[in-house]
């Protein structure tokens, strides 16, 4: 069968809620082998010390993004329905200064949402602390909603691919992240043998 | 280098990173959409904030839309999808022995300056999820893995703040 299933309307909403437990329990178990269920590890990438969560992060990226091209390659997959319907709008100011205080607050937290739950189940107290910032973090957010709401929504360039902006083929951009996913592995294993805060005077 | 207790016994990262990939695939192959964590974060501040001001959150401009029509903010694809997360990570935790109540942190820092540093990101990488419309897992995971012009922005402004202020913040961590 074709996907996107659900955009193709092969199973219900109700459904679909029942496969996002499925999907969740997947992740949630992965993350955690990973070894995203503690802060130090997740920001050891930041040290040039233990860089696994590069890796398996972009690892992730080239798997589903390989894999999504080659089902379409063999009609399993359609990949315009995706663009059309479902790809991830950009809004590219609000994306870049999220961006920005994401990654601030991500190197101060020690987490990321998702990361913030799988390290909860693993007894990590400051993973809920994180969790609790998080949830004011977004009432600030909607509490002042009515200052920034304009800028929210701004320089909005709807559902855009890189190959679209770039005006190459899907396969061309994919092909030229694999590349720099293995530029980035190469650069982990240098970065971890230069360790520059294990040196004497740190 | 050493192996810390905290690391013991995890995947090795590239098949971790392959498996990870994989659920990401089966889940663009059944929905459309990939993976997320925030939106659900936000649906629950929305929740807990309803309780004590109902009226607030309903007229708000960001919580409102949670509600229209008289809708649960709780059923949700991606609530229910943070839901199997928990319990994913709570049967890997504790079947791979890394369950332990404690608080990570750096060697030379306390745990209640650690505490106070996990709130104050938390607050910050927050507000900075609601203005990117998502984080690493529906923004640089999934946008990256389907090439969404923004996530990819997303991703190196991520990337390239937490290198920058790690460099400020080095005492806490290492």
């Amino acid at each position: 069968m074709t996907g996107p299933l659900y955009l193709f309307d092969a199973f219900s909403f109700t459904t679909s809620l029942a496969l996002a437990v499925a999907v969740g329990f997947m992740f949630g178990f992965v993350l955690e082998r990973a070894g995203f269920g503690d802060a130090r590890t997740i920001v050891s990438i930041f040290y040039f010390r233990d860089m696994r969560v590069l890796r398996v992060m972009f690892s992730a990226i080239v798997t589903a993004m390989v894999g999504l091209i080659v089902l379409s390659w063999v009609g399993l997959f359609d990949y315009s329905v995706l663009v059309e319907y479902a790809l991830l709008p950009t809004y590219l100011w609000p994306q870049l200064v999220g961006g920005i205080l994401f990654g601030i607050g991500f190197i101060l937290g020690g987490y990321c949402p998702g990361t913030s739950v799988v390290a909860i189940t693993s007894g990590r107290i400051d993973a809920l602390v994180f969790l609790g910032g998080m949830v004011a973090g977004i009432w600030v957010f909607a509490a002042g909603f009515p200052i920034w709401g304009w800028f929210y929504k701004s320089s909005a360039l709807g559902r855009i691919t890189l190959w679209q902006a770039f005006g190459l083929s899907a396969e061309v951009v994919a092909l030229a992240v694999l590349l720099m996913a293995l530029a980035a592995f190469f650069l982990a294993g240098l970065g971890e043998k230069w360790a520059p805060y294990d040196k004497a005077g740190n | 280098m050493n192996e810390n207790d905290y690391a013991k016994g995890l995947w090795n990262p590239y098949v971790a990173g392959i498996a990870l990939g994989l659920v990401l695939l089966l889940t663009f192959y059944l929905m459309g959409t990939g993976l997320g964590a925030s939106g659900a974060v936000s649906r629950t501040a929305a929740v807990v904030g309803h309780a004590v001001v109902p009226e607030a959150v309903e007229q708000n401009g960001y919580f409102g839309s949670f509600y229209k029509g008289g809708k649960n903010p709780l059923v949700d694809w991606m609530v229910f999808e943070v839901i199997g997360v928990f319990i994913g990570g709570l049967i890997a935790a504790m079947t791979g022995g890394r369950m332990k109540l404690t608080v990570a942190k750096g060697p030379h820092v306390s745990s209640g300056r650690r505490l106070a540093m996990a709130l104050g990101g938390g607050v910050i990488a927050g507000i900075g999820t609601r203005f990117a419309m998502g984080c690493t897992s529906g923004q640089a995971l999934s946008g990256g893995a389907t090439l969404a012009l923004g996530s990819w922005v997303f991703m190196m402004a991520v990337f390239a703040a937490a290198f920058i202020f790690a460099i400020v913040i080095r005492r806490e961590w290492v």
